[in-house]
């Protein structure tokens, strides 16, 4: 993968791709008390099953028996037992467990991070690569792959050149690749559109909003999507993909270069960052800067120190609208009114306008998760969220080479 | 400095000169030589760079061409042909044919040079080209320098441009390779040389490393700029001459834009190490030539000026009153001839000498003669009268009374001519002064006071004596008495040439090594050529003169050591300046 990994570790703060790459990796090692499913509906998984008190305040969830952790020792809560005193709707809190930062870890007295999921690890090298080996004893039976071996830090080009010389067998590509990878008859999984690609205001400014709205018009959204994404993704104007809102295309995404004009300021520059280490996050920063070059606004390239404007990616953790608009807002550090599961559509369209508006935020497009598959790796999820959120190693087994 | 000393130095120096001449003419000659070497170096060097850039250029058209003609480009121009293109499939193309044919920049473009696809932009695509490119680029299927925006700045590249049309449009691929370092080691390096490549932007690379100080190109550059054509010019990295370079700056320009400069730098460090090696070979050997030549002429000096010391030796002894004097001739050449010449001189002035003492002697004889008879002459006449008186009244009864009157004549013609024989003895017995200090104002003061009763006598006009003394020491040596006597004499003299009376100035005036003394009459003054002889012996403009007196003078501030004159003008009376000196020449 392109991210370089510096720990595994579900607790510890990560940004952009390592958290994302971490998340991928972590749920085959560490598991939680409860897990989403493709629906994005939370399910027992270590533990077994919840009761709470007459008040609903001290919620008590009973331990999965027979789990251990990769040394051995078992997993035993006290009595079997896990209480929680949390006035918050069950759902939420079902939710909360399901997270990759309230796994169950443990530390070994070398400090090796011991979790109780299919696969333990083997070997670590930070930033450089990661082994995993089946675990006998896993409580849901031993996953089908011995061992694998995840390279970190592999720009996309060279995960390709793996692929080619069949020293891999999962790779990432890029979303501009798709077609012409499903074209030359190669194995390709697409997730749904979980990226969100989002112009961030850093500080807030008197014309903040007025710029805002300049860039929102004069982006072009759709040549992007069409040409630069070779038609993968949605241009969407919303911080929800539709697949996931279904309200999405009520907030506007065409480009109006003469309105943006108006709206402008002529002559006013903004200094712009973005990952200039991805080729296509690069592209499409480069085009938006292209974009608003023509309402009159100089998007400059800074990589160092503060700058007023940023292309960020965020990721879409949830596959609950109400879930993932709380962790977008908590990912752009806004105030974010708890949104009870179930909340009137209409409600949340009005929560997430609002804020795109206090954020200052300028959604410019919905991207899906590629990767590439070798032809023996069978057991790849064909569809849904969840793949590109988490690999489901232990479902994953690898057939005969197929012959070239 | 002594003729022979000039000499040395005037032979040293013309020796160093000529040494140094020589050592300049060679270190210049050698200088120009390296230029036209170098120039000649560098003009080959810049040569093969254009061989090489044209090689590269060549390439590079090879390389365009094969992507122009590559089976997606032409899907490409099949696409751009049908009525609403749609070259979103084509994005990549561009990147892949630049990675296919090692292209730093490759775009595929439509008529209106409008990016279908970009390598190095991809985002461009629908936008008109970054590149900085003319139609004529285009038609004439020749390589070109071209800019290109790029978002961290502007690059320099050498373009191609070849169109491909499958239909009634054409489209364009334009490759392009960057001129940077690595595009600036691929033209290759003669050894000696280094080969720069500064781009308008400001960057600059280099083949051999980072450049010391590359604000000492500024001049060249600066001229370059200017102009649009070559310049050139020498750089000195460091305070070391030897880090000299020779520098000469090629203009990159796409039309009239410069885009950039090829600089070609040879270094000097062989020619200054060769400048620095005659320098200091032409120091040596002008130090040996120097002290060789110093030597030289102190022996060719000390020769030639001998017979000139000789004869300087002998001009000395001449001066110094040795009237015989000779200066041995040694040669027949011209200080030998010089020789002769002065001791034929010198021989000639002892006869003259002689002839003149001889003559002034027989001279003086005459004069003395005359003078005794006219002195004698005038008592004999009344002794012949009074001895022919007694003669004839000696048989008269008054005899007695004539005789009386007659031996009283006789007696004082007599006695007459005792003082007339006592004057020429004083002269001849003038007495040798006898020294001691003195002081002029008070002896001019004590003498005129003892002439005060003659100035006032009765029954002649008066004569007013004015002083008008130094007010600073007037001490000299000297004997007071003959001093005295002396400038009593001048006084007689004064008043004897104001018969009518008048003023006597004195005047004293201290010079550097001698006390001045003015005798000044009001009388009727003298000619030149009394003037002249005013001091000779025997010589007087007076009628019952002896013209011993001035003479006397003369004598008596001669024997002081000192010296006296007379200036005057008929009718502007006389001045007498005597000059003492204030120490005593014994």
């Amino acid at each position: 993968m392109r991210a370089a990994l510096s720990t595994l570790d579900p607790a510890q703060v990560a940004v952009d791709d390592e958290m994302a790459a971490r998340q991928k990796l972590a749920g085959a090692v560490f598991e939680t008390l409860t897990v989403l499913n493709d629906s994005g509906e939370p399910r027992p998984w270590l533990a077994v099953s919840w009761t709470h008190d007459i008040a609903r305040k001290r919620w008590i969830f009973h331990a999965r028996p027979h789990v251990t952790f990769h040394d051995g020792t078992a997993w035993e809560p006290p009595k079997g037992v896990i209480t929680m005193d949390d006035r918050r709707p069950i759902e939420e809190i079902l939710r909360t467990l399901a997270k990759p930062e309230s796994a169950i870890v443990s530390r070994s007295p070398d400090g090796t991070l011991l979790g109780t999921g299919p696969y333990r690890i083997a070997q670590w090298q930070a930033k450089k690569s990661l082994v995993l080996e089946a675990y006998e004893g896993y409580w849901n039976g031993r996953p089908y792959i011995d061992r694998a071996e995840v390279q970190f830090g592999r720009p996309l080009r060279d995960q390709g050149l793996d692929m080619e010389l069949g020293k891999s067998d999962v790779i990432e590509i890029a979303l501009s690749d798709v077609r012409r990878e499903q074209q030359r008859g190669a194995v390709v999984r697409t997730s749904a559109a979980i990226d969100v690609l989002t112009l961030l205001f850093e500080a807030p400014r008197p014309d903040t909003d007025q710029l805002r709205q300049a860039l929102a018009l004069s982006v072009d959204r759709k040549a992007i999507q069409s040409v630069l994404l070779q038609r993968e993704g949605e241009a969407s104007g919303a911080l929800l993909p539709q697949w996931l809102s279904g309200y999405a295309f009520l907030f506007p995404s065409a480009r109006n270069l003469g309105l943006a004009r108006q709206m402008a300021l002529p002559g006013k520059t903004l200094t712009f960052a973005y990952d200039r280490q991805n080729p296509l996050i690069r592209s499409i920063a480069e085009r938006i800067a292209l974009n608003v070059g023509e309402a009159g606004i100089t998007l400059k390239p800074s990589f160092a120190g503060p700058v007023d404007l940023r292309l960020a990616t965020l990721r879409i953790v949830s596959a609950n609208p109400e879930t993932a608009l709380a962790d977008l807002a908590s990912m752009l550090k806004a105030p974010m009114p708890t949104i009870p599961p179930g909340t009137d559509t209409s409600a949340l369209f009005e929560t997430e306008r609002a804020l795109i508006q206090s954020r200052q935020i300028v959604p410019v497009i919905h991207m899906p998760v590629a990767y590439r598959l070798s032809p023996s790796v069978h057991g790849w999820p064909e569809d849904g969220w969840m793949r590109a959120d988490r690999w489901r190693l232990e479902d994953v087994w690898i057939g005969e080479k197929d012959t070239p | 400095v002594t003729f022979r000393t000039k000499l040395f130095f005037v032979s040293s120096l013309t020796v160093a000169g000529a040494v140094a001449l020589v050592t300049g003419a060679v270190s210049i000659s050698a200088r120009r030589s390296f230029d036209r070497m170098d120039e000649t170096r560098r003009q080959g060097l810049i040569r093969e760079f254009q061989r090489q850039l044209r090689a590269q250029g060549e390439d590079l058209e090879g390389a365009v061409h094969r992507a122009a003609t590559s089976d997606p480009v032409l899907r490409i121009a099949i696409e751009a042909d049908r009525p609403n293109p749609d070259f979103g499939a084509f994005l990549d193309e561009a990147r892949a044919q630049a990675e296919a044919q090692a292209l730093d920049f490759l775009d595929i473009v439509q008529q209106d040079l409008t990016v279908i696809s970009s390598a190095h932009s991809p985002a461009r695509f629908g936008y008109q080209t970054g590149w900085l490119v003319s139609p004529e680029d285009l038609a004439a299927g020749k390589t070109f320098l071209t800019r290109i925006s790029l978002t961290e700045g502007n690059a320099v590249a050498l373009a191609g441009a070849v169109p491909v049309s499958a239909g009634s449009r054409k489209i364009y691929v334009a490759g392009a390779k960057r001129l940077d370092a690595s595009f600036l080691k691929s033209l290759g390096a003669a050894p000696g040389a280094r080969a720069m490549l500064w781009l308008a932007s400001g960057e600059l690379f280099d083949t051999t490393g980072p450049l010391p100080a590359p604000a000492k190109l500024d001049a060249v550059l600066d001229e370059l700029k200017r102009t649009g054509k070559e310049s050139a010019g020498t750089i000195r990295w460091t305070v070391d001459p030897a880090s000299a370079e020779a520098v000469m700056a090629l203009p990159l320009q796409h039309g009239s834009t410069l885009l950039g400069a090829l600089l070609v730098g040879t270094s000097l460090h062989d020619q200054v190490s060769l400048e620095r090696s005659i320098l200091w070979t032409g120091l040596l050997v002008g130090g040996s030539g120097i002290l060789l030549g110093a030597l030289i002429g102190w022996w060719t000096t000390a020769r030639v000026t001998r017979p000139v010391a000789r004869l300087v030796s002998g001009v000395q002894a001449v001066a110094g009153g040795d009237w015989g004097a000779r200066v041995p001739v040694s040669s027949d050449d011209e200080f030998g001839q010089l020789a002769s010449a002065f001791n034929h001189m010198t021989e000639q002035l002892v006869e003259q000498r002689d002839r003149t003492v001889q003559a002034e002697r027989v001279a003086a004889w005459r004069e003395l003669a005359r003078r005794l008879a006219h002195e004698l002459k005038n008592p004999l006449f009344p002794l012949q009268i009074t001895v022919e008186n007694l003669q004839r009244a000696h048989n008269q009864r008054e005899f007695d009374e004539v005789f009386r009157e007659s031996t009283a004549t006789l007696l004082a013609e007599l006695q007459n001519l005792k003082l007339i024989i006592g004057r020429f003895s004083d002269f001849a017995k003038m007495p040798r002064p006898e020294m001691e200090t003195i002081d002029i104002n008070a002896l001019v003061k004590e003498t005129v006071r003892l002439y005060d009763p003659q100035f006032h006598a009765n029954g002649r006009p008066k004569i007013e004596p004015a002083l008008d003394l130094a007010p600073v020491d007037t001490a000299v040596p000297g004997d007071p008495l003959l001093l005295s006597r002396a400038l009593g004499n001048l006084i007689l003299n004064a008043m004897d040439a104001m018969p009518e009376g008048g003023t006597l100035r004195f005047r004293t005036e201290r010079l550097d090594h001698y006390i001045r003394i003015e005798v000044a009459d009001s009388g009727q003054g003298l000619t030149g050529e009394e003037c002249a002889r005013l001091f000779t012996p025997y010589y007087t403009t007076k009628r019952h003169g002896t013209g011993l007196g001035l003479a006397i003078v003369q004598s008596v501030i001669s024997d002081h050591g000192g010296r006296i004159s007379v200036s005057s003008a008929p009718g502007c009376g006389a001045v007498f300046t005597i000059d003492l000196p204030i120490r005593s020449n014994s």
